[in-house]
């Protein structure tokens, strides 16, 4: 096992490697101007404006300095922010965690849950009802689900904040128990959409396995020794399912850094989606680089831990 | 998580309500909304409009402009960290310090300050655009604790605007340890110190950032007691801050869809304020596939004023604008204070268009519609950043306006960065375009004259290169030489010159007070108050 987890690590490490490196020069390769903001200034300040950024080098001396800069933690600085690629990043890191940690927890729970449900009433009214709503919600560009939630629950009812992650207005003596309430509230609404929106995934996978399962001779084996039918489901066949869920599960950790860029956007939520998506449409070269390594490492260690957990789960995977 | 938890945890978010507050001192709070972050709110280091909103509040000038926006000579100016000055001879102003003013660690602002700002300024590999910008300032030097003295290396009437406007000062006990190159990662640039009416207080990276009043400021002590500079990158969003009760202050508004969506509030009024910003349709001079003909079709001056008189610009800028928006006398925007009063032909003239068209030998000879000349039909491609939604929508009303007299437009939207590098290497027919303008008039040259740096279309009539020499001389400013200018450039057409909007701004009723500025829209906010009666819960909390 140790073997193993070593060189799947190894592995893991070169693959981000080769795509840090191939995404740091296509990056690099996308038509647009990094000083396009600076358009309207005389043509010899902008020459000037690229000496100092480092833009007028070759693409591989760029490289060679990234490379140098990246085994000292030093990701060089964001044009569009002015300050250090790592300290932008960290200073964005944990609006994404909370609001992709809060997501993929209630999908993956939520579709663990309702997905053995379903699969027990499978063709009935609630399956089938639910699945209806759960795909219409899939089919709706979340971008347009938010902003219709924002107009009943922010601007009709006032139920909720309609954009950011807290009151500025908080005062400072309030505990973190409030402090926690304020950001739950502003988490909501964006935390509704994306779920919304993506359960269907997970959901229909778990249903699809557990109905699998439910066929399966040692279920039915169960079943003729008496076993309740509400065990039999629990912890025989919905355990028995949980493979194609644990893949999936490693797959979706990249959507935790950088999935919801529309939804982030539409709700101001400055989390590491919206942080690339300037960063691309701005041609910030240093920024977006840094948002696609940690991206890059969140799909390697998905795919780790999407295999290590399923090798925990059924020791006769052995690859 | 066991249900009843669950259920709990539930009701307190939803009924968690708006938190406790501070308690009150009724000297009212704003909360700004705005497209953009303000990181880096520091003279010589702002990336954008967000920043330079903030720095205005934090760091003075010399002098500011006055509300004329008159930048030729002195007059109009009023002082800031100047309280008087004097022009010695045509080469020297001398600037007097206000005794009373101090930085925000309680250091006084001294000459040594002003010409240390000046000489990092000057500096073109720290401050490219702030170089650019003082290329004439020739000298900078102290006399005693309160004297500055500037020389320039040659005449011009906008010495003065050079002096005070284009540099706010900074401090220099507190900056001339740090590097250049590291201003922007130090510790001064996480809570920069400045000598304005409002203090640094917070930022939370990507949301907001917080400034608070500075009580017994040499200027007056502004009456809103804190601001609150929120980011939201997206248009919605910023108008839902606002209808949903979390925003005080939002600007470009000037689309009517935008100003639609406030028509059912009472909480807000939409407040026009000149802007700088003008849209044209850039033509371009020169063949986009070899830069050394002319263009086949756009050369022709009689083509481009056909163009030009097709359009009707009034029902452009009514259809995207309302009433916030004029159609401009050449490329000069609603602030320009050398602007003319009237544009001519704003409703167009398509009989005359068409006879130019016909007279440059366009016809439609196949009947399909569309001129043609020598088996070449009448065209042309149009690029525009397709994110932005007034030029999204003048360039489908300027394609069916030309379309009526034979001229087909192909749209080419284009991702912003995509967008600038076309233009840039000025491979295009025709670049629908919006500016901000100099409030100085001098910087006309960089994109109308022979030689100028952004004068990306080609365009060069030696008698605009003419006029522009004699109205930057003028030692009276050269208003009517400045108007002759913009006229001989409208008749030239290098351009049909579309919209000058306002900048429409959403401001909370319960101020009163309101002072929004064309050339720092939210400078004048130290003279805000919330009217007494009417404060809500947010007014009533004190600066962190």
């Amino acid at each position: 096992m140790t073997r193993w987890l070593a060189r799947r690590a190894a592995q893991g490490v070169l693959t981000w490697a080769v795509a840090v490196i191939a995404l740091f020069l296509l990056v690099r390769l996308l038509p647009g101007d990094p000083l396009a903001a600076a358009n309207e200034l005389p043509p010899e300040t902008q020459e000037a404006l690229r000496r100092l950024y480092g833009l007028d080098q070759p693409l591989l001396t760029q490289l060679g300095h990234f490379l140098g800069g990246l085994f000292h933690g030093d990701l060089g600085v964001s044009l569009l922010h002015g300050r250090p690629v790592t300290e932008v990043l960290l200073g964005h890191l944990p609006t994404t965690l909370l609001l992709g940690g809060a997501v993929f927890v209630a999908d993956f729970a939520i579709a663990y849950w309702l997905g053995t449900r379903l699969a027990a009433r499978a063709g009935g009214l609630e399956d089938r009802w639910t699945m209806r709503v759960l795909l219409t919600g899939h089919a709706l560009p979340p971008f347009w689900l938010g902003l219709v939630l924002v107009w009943i629950f922010a601007l009709g009812l006032r139920w909720f904040p309609a954009a950011g992650v807290s009151d500025p207005f908080l005062a400072s003596h309030i505990p973190w128990s409030g402090r926690a309430l304020d950001v739950l509230r502003h988490m909501v609404l964006p935390w509704l959409t994306l779920v919304l929106t993506t359960l269907v995934v997970p959901l229909r996978h778990h249903r699809e396995a557990v109905l699998e399962t439910l066929d399966a001779d040692w279920v039915r084996a169960a079943r003729a020794r008496g076993v309740p039918e509400s065990q039999v489901l629990r912890r025989h066949a919905a355990r028995a399912a949980l493979g194609p869920l644990v893949v999936l599960l490693g797959l979706w950790m990249p959507m935790l850094l950088t999935g919801a860029v529309l939804v982030e956007t539409t709700f101001a939520w400055p989390g590491l989606g919206w942080l690339m998506a300037q960063a691309v449409g701005g041609r910030d070269y240093p920024l977006a680089t840094g948002c696609v390594l940690l991206g890059a490492a969140a799909v390697v260690a998905g795919n780790l831990l999407a295999d290590l957990l399923q090798r925990l789960l059924d020791p006769r995977v052995s690859t | 998580m066991p249900r009843p938890a669950l259920v709990a945890l539930a009701l307190a978010v939803l009924t968690a309500g708006p938190p406790d507050r501070l308690t009150a001192q009724d000297h009212g709070s704003i909360v700004i909304v705005s497209g953009q972050f303000p990181g880096q709110p520091i003279p010589t280091l702002t990336r954008g409009s967000a920043d330079n909103d903030i720095a205005d509040l934090l760091f003075l000038r010399l002098a500011r402009l006055g509300p004329t926006l008159r930048t030729a000579g002195d007059r109009d100016f009023v002082p800031q960290l100047a309280r008087r000055w004097e022009r010695r001879d045509s080469l020297t102003l001398v600037f007097e310090l206000d005794p009373r003013a101090r930085w925000h660690d309680g250091v006084p602002v001294t000459s040594r300050d002003v010409v240390w700002s000046f000489g990092r300024a000057r500096d073109a590999a720290v401050a490219p655009a702030h170089a650019t910008a003082l290329r004439w300032v020739r000298e900078v030097v102290a006399d005693g604790d309160r004297r500055v003295i500037i020389r320039f290396a040659k005449p011009y009437p906008t010495q003065f605007f050079d002096a005070t406007w284009q540099l706010p000062v900074l401090p220099a006990h507190l900056l001339d340890s740090i590097p250049p190159a590291q201003l922007g990662t130090s510790s001064y640039a996480k809570a920069p110190i400045g000598n304005g009416p409002f203090r640094y207080v917070r930022a939370l990276p990507g949301q907001l950032v917080e400034i608070a009043a500075v009580t017994g400021h040499f200027l007056g002590s502004p009456k809103i007691e804190r601001v609150i500079y929120r980011a939201a990158a997206d248009g919605d969003a910023r108008i839902n801050l606002m209808l949903s009760g979390e925003g005080d202050g939002l600007e470009q508004l000037s689309l009517r869809s935008q100003q639609e969506r406030f028509a059912g509030s009472t909480e807000f009024r939409l407040i026009p304020v000149p802007s700088f910003q003008i849209g044209f349709v850039l033509f371009n001079h020169r063949d986009p596939a070899d830069r050394n003909a002319p263009h086949p079709i756009l050369a022709d001056g009689g083509t481009r004023r056909a163009l030009v008189l097709a359009l009707d610009r009034a029902t452009i800028v009514a259809s995207l604008f309302g009433t916030a928006a004029v159609v401009p006398e050449g490329p000069a925007s609603m602030s320009l204070w050398v602007r003319t009063p009237t544009a001519p032909l704003a409703g167009g003239d398509t009989a005359r268009a068409a006879a130019l068209l016909a007279a440059a030998g366009w016809t439609d000879h196949d009947g399909n519609g569309v001129r043609d000349r020598d088996g070449r039909p009448l065209k042309l491609t149009l690029i525009f950043p397709g994110t932005s939604p007034s030029r999204r929508l003048a360039a489908q009303l300027v394609q069916e306006q030309w379309r009526r007299v034979g001229v087909q437009i192909e749209l080419t939207p284009l991702e912003f960065p995509a967008y600038i590098e076309r233009r840039n290497a000025r491979s295009f027919d025709l670049d629908l375009t919006s500016i901000n303008q100099d409030p100085n008039p001098a910087g006309l040259a960089q994109g109308w004259s022979c030689g100028g740096g952004t004068n990306l279309g080609s365009f060069c009539d030696p008698a605009v290169d003419s006029l522009l020499a004699r109205a930057e001389a003028a030692p009276d400013g050269g208003l009517a030489l400045w108007q002759s200018l913009l006229r001989r450039i409208d008749s030239d057409a290098p351009a049909a010159f579309l919209f000058a909007p306002a900048n429409v701004v959403a401001v909370h009723r319960r101020f009163d007070g309101v002072v929004l500025r064309p050339e720092g829209l939210w400078s004048g906010l130290a003279a805000w108050r919330v009217t007494p009666g009417r404060q809500l819960p947010r007014d009533r909390t004190g600066a962190q």
